[in-house]
């Protein structure tokens, strides 16, 4: 008697498993076969294309063939390619820096509790919610190059004799990075401010009862304190600036002199005009294994707690 | 005497703190207030208003003229059709998607489940920019060039949507998953009649997130779209801003509806923005 109800309980078990894992195949499948088809075949494409000549047209002139690691090869010698790794580097070494610094400044200045605090958060956050195409239309004209464009009358007003902005290979990327850190600033403010509200109170008490000065309370206290979302704002910086694209495309096409070309963009430009989707796989996989170190690099450093 | 002291000290750095607020506030609005007063102005005198402060202020002749002129020479309203379409499919169906899947991996069990959450960390780091040109040539090879399957078939699964439904669906009780076993319902029920309406607030974050990443996306349509039929407001206002004949007043015009939408989704859903900057902080 006990006997069946123990077995009975049993066969309702693995019924129950056994619906458990259809349903679970049923509804992860959807995603999955787009995951597949959209990023899991491309991926591996990108690491097989990029050992040969694949142009994005198969024509009977131009087969497919194996050329080794002369993709790769291209990647570091090709004039235009290696300056679009220094264009994106120089880029993130201006945007991050300065994310970095303004979006603790604005967390440490509007985490207050005063009144209509958080309609001036939402002020400082909404050029997040402007779709980058229109940050470029209205910085590109404040960066015009004519005597009288704005910026050219505000720095003349100290002075300062007019310069060619986003004509100038000097200051075309400084201006691209000018616009971008205006757009994405107040959001990074916004996660910087959510790590400064996990710091527990008692710790600034503590520290006012030893005598810490406001300057002290913020080097021994907040910052240690804010290390892993520091951290956070710097690695997704980094890896958000790598990926800098649209503002190129909109604005310069890789000018002047090739002194704006990114990496995507530069991706885009010899995968699309130049048809070479050899060579444009070996950038791309070179440009993901940046992209990885530097996660990984976060991993490592955040960790260790 | 320090009690009386202190007050008025703290008075006074409050006003200095309201007149620092202000003024950065005027530095982030500054643009915006730009592009929306411009877009009003006749064009001579938004040529001439350019080159000062004057920019910033509304005065003189406004009307709603250069948008008259947007919808009738630059047919906005069907570049926005197709946006919108795009960017519609791709929040609905997006949200199905990977959201029965973060749930699957979070409150299932079945065998490969470790796999999948594992597969899904690896595949956020994958940056959709590494894969583009052989996303494209997938996408030629299934004949979806030049239509609105190819703008957001690509854009439906994302991973990193799948790890934050995941995430969350992980925190839900089990007990009421096993509860409504008994009671007879189905695991692909409970998905929808009882999860689903208690994870509103993660709906709404993730809706938020893909619906910027749609409303704006340059790079992917403009390889997979080519004509005009479902060209999308990002493409079409690039065009118009390499179009030395296109006036200023037009493009303004055309730059302030497209931010519009948006605009108005951010002063409505304040605190669900806030709360998606806050969930993509979480990424580990």
């Amino acid at each position: 008697m006990s006997d069946t109800v123990l077995r009975k309980t049993a066969n309702h078990r693995s019924r129950l498993t056994r619906s458990q894992e259809h349903a679970a195949w049923i509804l992860c499948s959807p995603a999955m076969i787009l995951l597949i088809l959209f990023m899991i075949l491309p991926f591996f494409m990108s690491v097989f294309y990029s050992f040969t000549s694949r142009q994005l047209v198969v024509s009977a002139k131009r087969p497919t063939t194996f050329v080794g690691l002369t993709n790769y090869q291209k990647v570091f010698t090709d004039e235009v390619t290696v300056k679009s790794f220094w264009n994106t580097l120089e880029y993130t070494l201006i945007l991050v820096p300065c994310v970095l610094v303004f979006a603790t400044l604005l967390a440490l200045l509007v985490n207050r509790k005063a009144r209509g605090v958080t309609i001036f958060r939402l002020i400082y956050f909404s050029p997040q919610v402007v779709t980058m195409t229109v940050v470029t239309v209205i910085w590109s004209a404040f960066f015009s190059s004519m005597d009288n464009g704005l910026f050219n009358v505000i720095i003349g007003a100290f002075g300062v004799p007019a310069q060619k902005w986003l004509q100038d290979p000097n200051l075309a990327m400084p201006c691209i990075a000018i616009m971008s850190i205006w757009q994405c600033l107040g959001m990074q403010m916004m996660i910087v401010l959510g790590g400064l509200q996990f710091i527990p109170e008692e710790i600034y008490e503590a520290g006012t009862i030893d005598g810490c000065t406001p300057w002290q309370e913020l080097i021994y206290i907040t910052i240690p304190q804010l290390k892993n979302t520091l951290v956070y704002v710097f690695i997704s910086n980094t890896i958000y600036s790598l990926k800098m694209f649209t503002q190129v495309f909109m604005l310069t096409q890789g000018g002047p002199s090739n002194s704006t070309t990114t990496l995507v963009y530069r991706m885009y430009e010899e995968g699309f005009t130049n048809k070479r989707v050899g060579r444009t796989s070996a950038l791309a996989v070179v440009f993901f294994l940046i992209v990885l170190v530097i996660s990984q690099v976060q991993n490592r450093i955040t960790e260790d707690k | 005497m320090a009690m009386a002291q202190n007050p008025s000290k703290k008075r006074v750095s409050d006003t200095l703190f309201y007149v620092l607020y202000v003024f950065v506030a005027i530095l982030f609005l500054a643009p915006l207030l730009f592009l929306f007063i411009s877009a009003m102005k006749e064009e001579t005198q938004l040529i001439s208003d350019m080159t000062t402060l004057k920019a910033f202020v509304p005065y003189g002749n406004m009307s709603f003229d250069n948008y008259v002129q947007v919808f009738e020479k630059i047919d906005f309203l069907h570049y926005f059709r197709n946006s919108a379409v795009n960017a519609i499919i791709q929040v609905a169906v997006g949200l199905f998607i990977n959201g029965m899947m973060g749930y699957a991996l979070g409150l299932l069990e079945f065998r490969g489940r470790k796999f999948l959450i594992s597969l899904m960390i690896s595949l956020t780091i994958i940056p959709t920019e590494a894969v583009v040109i052989n996303r494209f040539l997938v996408a030629v090879n299934m004949g979806v060039v030049n239509t609105v399957w190819a703008l957001a078939l690509p854009n439906l699964a994302i991973p990193m949507y799948v790890y934050l439904f995941y995430q969350h669906f992980r925190g839900m009780p089990k007990d009421l998953v096993e509860a409504a076993i008994i009671d007879g319902e189905s695991y692909t029920g409970i998905f929808f009649k009882i999860m689903t309406p208690l994870s509103k607030p993660i709906y709404a974050t993730v809706a938020i997130m893909s619906f910027i990443r749609a409303w704006g996306d340059l790079l992917w349509p403009t390889l997979v779209v080519r004509d005009n039929t479902w060209m999308t407001l990002p493409q079409k206002l690039r065009s118009l801003n390499d179009n030395v004949y296109v006036y200023w007043g037009q493009i303004f015009a055309f730059s302030a509806m497209v931010t519009l939408p948006i605009l108005i989704v951010f002063l409505v859903f304040q605190k669900q923005f806030v709360q998606s900057v806050a969930m993509s902080g979480i990424k580990g």
